[in-house]
C-alpha cells in the first residue's frame, strides 16, 4: 500500500503494479488506483466497495461488509418460538413479511402444526404487498444511482398507500411483527382489506401507467443500462445469483411456483423471466413482478376464506429440524431451523439472497467501466440488513 | 429422482441417506470424501449451492455438523450433505473450486464457528470487526455476558 491522499471526503490509495498486460508501460500507467466507492452509504445501505481501476476500467472489486451486523442468528437463540419473529423480520425491514413467513413455516414443520387456510391467504396478501413495497424502492434505486430522483419519489407515494394498509392491520408501518408460527397475529378486518384494495388500485391505475410512460422505455436509461453487467444463463447459476437477478438471466427459478407455500399453489400467476441478463433486464423483471404481485393480491382478497386466522402453537417444540425456502422480495431466502426440544430455536441459519448476489458481484464487475459500477450494483437489488444479518 | 441419487450415492461412496423433507434428501457423508461427493452431485444436476450451515453439536457438546445445501434448478430438488466433526479436529476440505459461490459461506462459517476449511483462499474476518477474530460468537460456548458493554448505572 502506498500513500493516501484525503481530499473532499474521498480516499485514494496508490498501489504498485509490476506490469500491465505483460508490458512495462512507464511510470504513470504502472499504478493501479484503489477507489473507495461509498465509504459508508453508496446506494442502498452501509457498506464499502473497494474498486481497483486502471484508467477508468475496473480491474478488481472487493466488498467490505459488516457495518450492520446484529448477529440475528445468535439473538434468535435467546428468544421463544414466537418472540423470535422480531429478530427474523429485521433481516431486512423493507419486506419483513417474507422472512417471518419462512421462519414460521419452518417452526410449524418441526412442531407439526397445521395452519388455518385463512392465515395462508393473509400471509400471501402480506408477502405480495411486501414484495411490491420492496420492488418499488428497487426500481427507484436503479434510476436513482443515475442521478434522477423523481422515480424514487413517485415510488414512495405508491408505497405509502401500502404502508397505510399495514398500519391499519398491525399498528405499525414498517416492522409489523404480524406473522407468527401458527398463523397471523391479527384478524384481517374489512378496513384492512379496503385499504389494501385502495393501495392496489392506486398502483395499477395511477402509478403503473404514469411511471411506465416515462421511466420504462426511456432512451437515456436504456443507453446506461442495456448490455451493462451482462450475465449469461450458465454463468448466473455458476456464480450463484439469486432472485430477480437470476430470473433476468433466463433461469426460471421461483420458490412460489417450484415449492408452493402459503396459498400460492391455489393462485394463478406467472414467473417473470427475461433472457438478456443485463441491468435493463433486471430492471424490467422488477417492473413486471410488481404487476404480477398486484394480480396475486386481488385474487387472494377475492378468495379469502372464512374461519380462524391463528391456531395454538406449543410452548415447547419437539426436537427436529427443517430447511424451508421462501421467495422473498430479493430472492429465495432459506431457513435452516433446529429445535432441541426447548422453548425457543436452538439454531437458525439464514441463507440470504443478497449475500449470494453480493459475492457474485466481483465476477460481474470485471473489466467494466467505472461509471457502470453504480448501475450494476443497484440492478443486483441488494439489501444490507440482509447481507450482514 | 432423489431415489436414484440415494442408490447411486450408496453404490459409489457407501453413504447412507434418508428423506429429510418433501423434495429434500439428507446424505450422511464423511470428511475425506466430501469433495468427491459434491463433485458427483454437481454432475447429477445439483449445480446451485445454497449455503453451508454449521450446527454446534450432534450429539450435543461433542462436535459440529457441517451441512452443504444444494439445489437442482431443473428438477426442483434439494440435497443436504452432512459431515460430522469432532471437537478435537475441526477441519474440513474446502469446496470453493467446485462451487465458487460457497467460498464466502465457508468464510462466514469459519469466522462464526472456527471451522477451518482447508484450501479456502480467504479465511479472514468478513462480518465481524477485526478485534473479534477468534471469538467464534455463534458457538454455544460463547459467553454473551462477558462481551456485553457495561450498562449505565441505575439512577
Amino acid at each position: 500500500m502506498g500513500n493516501s491522499i484525503a481530499s473532499s471526503g474521498y480516499t485514494f490509495v496508490l498501489e504498485e503494479r509490476k506490469e500491465v498486460s505483460g508490458e512495462d508501460l512507464g511510470l504513470l500507467q504502472e499504478k493501479l488506483l484503489q477507489l473507495n466507492w461509498g465509504v459508508q452509504h453508496p446506494a442502498s445501505g452501509p457498506m464499502r466497495l473497494k474498486v481497483w481501476v486502471d484508467g477508468d476500467e475496473v480491474v478488481k472489486v472487493d466488498p467490505d461488509i459488516g457495518y450492520v451486523l446484529r448477529l440475528l442468528e445468535k439473538l434468535v437463540e435467546y428468544r421463544t418460538w414466537i418472540n423470535a419473529i422480531v429478530n427474523v423480520e429485521r433481516a431486512c425491514f423493507i419486506d419483513n413479511f417474507g422472512t417471518m413467513t419462512g421462519y414460521s413455516i419452518a417452526a410449524e414443520k418441526i412442531a407439526g402444526v397445521e395452519v388455518p387456510k385463512k392465515a395462508d391467504y393473509v400471509r400471501t396478501i402480506l408477502c405480495e404487498a411486501g414484495r411490491i413495497v420492496s420492488h418499488l424502492l428497487g426500481l427507484g434505486g436503479i434510476v436513482g444511482v443515475l442521478g434522477v430522483h423523481t422515480p424514487t419519489q413517485w415510488a414512495l407515494i405508491a408505497r405509502e398507500k401500502f404502508l397505510d394498509a399495514f398500519e391499519v392491520y398491525s399498528g405499525q408501518r414498517i416492522a409489523t411483527s404480524s406473522i407468527v408460527p401458527g398463523g397471523v397475529r391479527f384478524e384481517p378486518t374489512g378496513k384492512f382489506i379496503e385499504k389494501m384494495v385502495t393501495a392496489v388500485d392506486f398502483l395499477e391505475k395511477e402509478f403503473i401507467p404514469r411511471y411506465g410512460e416515462v421511466f420504462i422505455d426511456n432512451p437515456t436509461l436504456k443507453i446506461r443500462t442495456v448490455g451493462v453487467g451482462k450475465v449469461s444463463k450458465e454463468k448466473a447459476v455458476e456464480i450463484g445469483l439469486a432472485g430477480p437477478a437470476l430470473r433476468a438471466s433466463g433461469v426460471p427459478s421461483d420458490v412460489r411456483k417450484d415449492y408452493p407455500y402459503a396459498a400460492y399453489g391455489e393462485l394463478d400467476f406467472k414467473v417473470v423471466i427475461r433472457e438478456e441478463g443485463d441491468a435493463y433486464a433486471r430492471y424490467l423483471v422488477l417492473w413486471e413482478e410488481i404487476q404480477e404481485s398486484a394480480k396475486i393480491i386481488r385474487q387472494a382478497i377475492e378468495g379469502l376464506p372464512e374461519g380462524d386466522y391463528r391456531t395454538k402453537f406449543p410452548v415447547k417444540v419437539p426436537p427436529g429440524e427443517a430447511y424451508v425456502n421462501v421467495e422473498w422480495a430479493r430472492g429465495c431466502f432459506g431457513f435452516h431451523l433446529i429445535s432441541d426440544g426447548g422453548t425457543g430455536p436452538y439454531r437458525l441459519k439464514m441463507r440470504a439472497p443478497s449475500f449470494a448476489n453480493l459475492w457474485a458481484l466481483p465476477e460481474i464487475m470485471k473489466n467494466v467501466k467505472l461509471a457502470d459500477v453504480p448501475v450494476i450494483f443497484a440492478s443486483l437489488y441488494m439489501c444490507h440488513g440482509d447481507i450482514d444479518r | 429422482m432423489l431415489e436414484d441419487v440415494k442408490v447411486k450415492v450408496k453404490e459409489t461412496f457407501g453413504f447412507e441417506s434418508e428423506p429429510y423433507d418433501t423434495n429434500v434428501l439428507l446424505i450422511h457423508a464423511e470428511r475425506n470424501s466430501v469433495r468427491k461427493l459434491l463433485e458427483f452431485l454437481k454432475e447429477q444436476g445439483f449445480n446451485y449451492p445454497h449455503t453451508v450451515s454449521v450446527v454446534d453439536y450432534i450429539p450435543k457438546g461433542e462436535g459440529f455438523q457441517v451441512n452443504y445445501i444444494l439445489e437442482n434448478l431443473s428438477e426442483k430438488k434439494f440435497v443436504m450433505v452432512r459431515v460430522n466433526l469432532t471437537e478435537s479436529d475441526l477441519t474440513v476440505p474446502s469446496v470453493h473450486d467446485i462451487f465458487p459461490p460457497l467460498q464466502p459461506h465457508e468464510r462466514e462459517a469459519w469466522e462464526m464457528f472456527g471451522i477451518e476449511f482447508i484450501g479456502n483462499p480467504r479465511l479472514e474476518v468478513m462480518l465481524l470487526p477485526d478485534w473479534a477474530e477468534g471469538l467464534y460468537p455463534l458457538r454455544k460456548s460463547y459467553d454473551f455476558k462477558k462481551h456485553r458493554k457495561p450498562s449505565k448505572e441505575k439512577k
